[in-house]
């Protein structure tokens, strides 16, 4: 009789474990974890970008055919949809992310801009597909399809950075988050899709960019002697030096070939 | 009249016990087929995409619309419902052995099973919220194994053979260096599990091709271990030597001196038979740069040569020892 009771109690578990998996659908949504120990109470502003630094991101050698993706496990995934590994464009590499890497600027504690960054679900692929955010700076994350997607983030153990994975079923959700350190190339993915990916570059200050179409870049700085980092999530990083004063123009070209490789870096 | 009823009573026990056999039986096939289904979802990397638990991206996972299992969510919501479905069937099963048994261990062996199917969606939950942590992992698929084995004991020890009595075999000690049946085959059932940890480690730590090449490793017969993944991946192929090793032994021990009884015969030539298959399976894994049906059917062949060897193991038990063969 005993051991009745206890199947019958497990039983109830379960049957409760099939009423916890009612619950309405809002509820079951794991929220976000967010930036708690972020310490942008009384960070000073980031000092105005006075100077800008522009040029290509050069691409050399063999560019790989853009591959089609199959997306025929989600036939609202219905636009072709090609690998964003290599964009190149008349020469130029897209998706490289151009930061300052050394100069008075880094390891300073600057207040997060107030607007967030947007990365967006939209036809089965993130737009953008590189992006650059600061540290406690709101990353906005959206769902545009008419699918379910999840958004799971893979920082480096190292980083600080928690890792998460948030599900987004219904078109226009919007969910938020912050990362509390710094990370360069922190990579995102849906588990749903697997072709889905982007890269984000996490710092601590606002001078960051991403190569566009053509492999062009325009980053605004104050003036002052800095180490620029160009780093691609395939062909790994190129670096080199500027030095701008106010109100100058300067340029400045990366140049990235097609053997180099993330790990020879 | 009295007499009558007594012989009523006793059919009566017995079609409800043969039917608690085949039940278990059919749970043990469900269980199989589960394992196989967990198994895709880690071959096809689809654990975290639905991230939530135990509903399925906020709806109950009873009536999660057909039409939204796509891509990596079919792999993981068809997980969950056929866990739910082999966990139901295990409350009915522990229900009806704690109604209809009589022998209390038993009963017991139900129950505990019933035990391990919550603790295994327990730990399935906390893997997908906890985003696949290695150990939560590893002792996920570990337990799966475990409560295999426990259905396929309880679908033994509920047969008719085994409750009217094994056929006793008569030890003969053919060779003074040779271990009793029983023995070897616990020790190569111990053998497949460790294994099977092995296995699972190799999975959850993404060491499947830490080793591209088969049969030599890296061209060589001991690799350099420049990582912790290629120490883990050699551990499995220096483990499938030993488990296959012990099954070689076994098979020819049982095709040698117990020739004649069919009960211990055929589980040791389907276990010898399963040998092959499952190495077979585990070069193409390798060969085949992890196809996901491969890799698949390398883990639910592993589970079928488990419990194989537990059925081999309890009936060896069961016709040679003394102590087990009263357990009736």
């Amino acid at each position: 009789m005993r051991r009745l009771s206890l199947v019958a109690g497990s039983a109830l578990l379960l049957v409760f474990a099939f009423f916890a998996a009612c619950s309405s659908k809002d509820d079951g949504i794991p929220p976000l974890p967010t930036g708690t120990n972020a310490n942008s109470d009384g960070a000073a502003p980031p000092p105005a970008a006075t100077a800008t630094v522009s040029g290509k991101i050069a691409f050399e050698g063999e560019v790989p055919k853009p591959e089609q993706i199959k997306t025929s496990q989600d036939p609202m995934c219905k636009n072709p949809i090609f690998s964003e590994e290599t964009v190149v464009k008349d020469g130029g590499l897209a998706n490289v992310i151009i930061y300052v890497s050394k100069g008075d600027v880094v390891g300073k504690n600057y207040a997060p801009p107030s607007t967030p960054v947007l990365i967006d679900q939209h036809d089965c692929h993130y737009l953008p597909h590189a992006l650059v955010v600061q540290v406690n700076q709101e990353l906005q994350i959206k769902n545009s399809d008419d699918t379910l997607h999840n958004i799971h983030a893979f920082p480096d153990p190292s980083s600080g950075n928690a890792p998460f994975n948030q599900g987004q079923p219904v078109k226009d959700m919007v969910a938020n988050h912050k990362f509390d350190h710094e990370e360069i190339l922190l990579p995102v993915k849906c588990d749903v899709h697997k072709w889905m990916g982007a890269f984000i570059a996490v710092l601590t200050h606002p001078f960051g960019t991403v190569s566009g179409d053509g492999g062009k870049y325009e980053l605004k700085l104050p003036a002052g002697k800095y180490e620029l980092t160009a780093i691609h999530e395939k062909y790994g990083k190129q670096t080199a030096m500027v030095e701008v004063k106010d109100g100058d123009k300067a340029m400045l070209d990366f140049k990235f070939k097609s053997t180099d490789t993330k790990s020879g870096n | 009249m009295s007499g009558n009823v007594r012989v009523a009573e006793s059919l009566h026990e017995e079609g409800e016990n043969i039917g608690l056999h085949r039940f278990a039986l059919f749970t043990a096939c469900c269980t199989a087929f589960l394992i196989f289904v967990g198994g895709l979802v880690t071959s096809t990397q689809s654990g975290l995409s639905v991230p939530d638990w135990p509903t399925t991206y906020g709806w109950n996972m009873y009536t999660f619309p057909f039409s939204k299992w796509v891509g990596g969510i079919f792999y993981e919501h068809s997980h969950r419902l056929v866990a739910s479905f082999v966990g139901f069937l295990t409350v009915i099963l522990a229900a009806w052995a704690c109604l209809t048994e009589r022998r209390r261990w038993v009963r017991n062996l139900a129950v505990a099973a019933l035990g391990t199917v919550i603790a295994q969606g327990v730990l399935g939950g906390l893997t997908v919220l906890f985003l696949l942590p290695t150990a939560i992992s590893m002792a996920h698929a570990c337990l799966a194994q475990t409560f295999f084995c426990l259905i396929i004991s309880i679908a033994l020890f509920t047969s008719p053979q085994w409750k009217q009595g094994l056929p006793r075999v008569s030890y003969t000690d053919h060779s003074l260096t040779s271990i009793r049946l029983p023995i070897l085959c616990a020790m190569t059932t111990g053998a497949i599990y460790i294994q099977l940890l092995l296995g699972a480690l190799m999975r959850h730590t993404d060491s499947g091709l830490a080793i591209k090449d088969f049969p030599l490793s890296f061209g060589r017969i001991i690799p350099h271990f420049t990582s912790s993944h290629v120490a883990i991946h050699f551990s499995h192929r220096v483990g499938a030597l030993m488990v296959a090793s012990m099954i070689v032994w076994t098979f020819y021990r049982v095709r040698n001196e117990y020739r004649d009884y069919s009960l211990l015969r055929r589980p040791a030539t389907l276990l010898f038979s399963l040998l092959w298959v499952q190495l077979l399976l585990g070069a193409s894994t390798v060969w085949s740069q992890k196809s996901v049906l491969i890799t698949t059917a390398h883990v639910a062949t592993g589970a079928l040569v488990l419990g194989t060897s537990v059925l081999l193991t309890l009936r060896a038990y069961g016709m040679i020892s003394k102590r087990v063969a009263a357990w009736r």
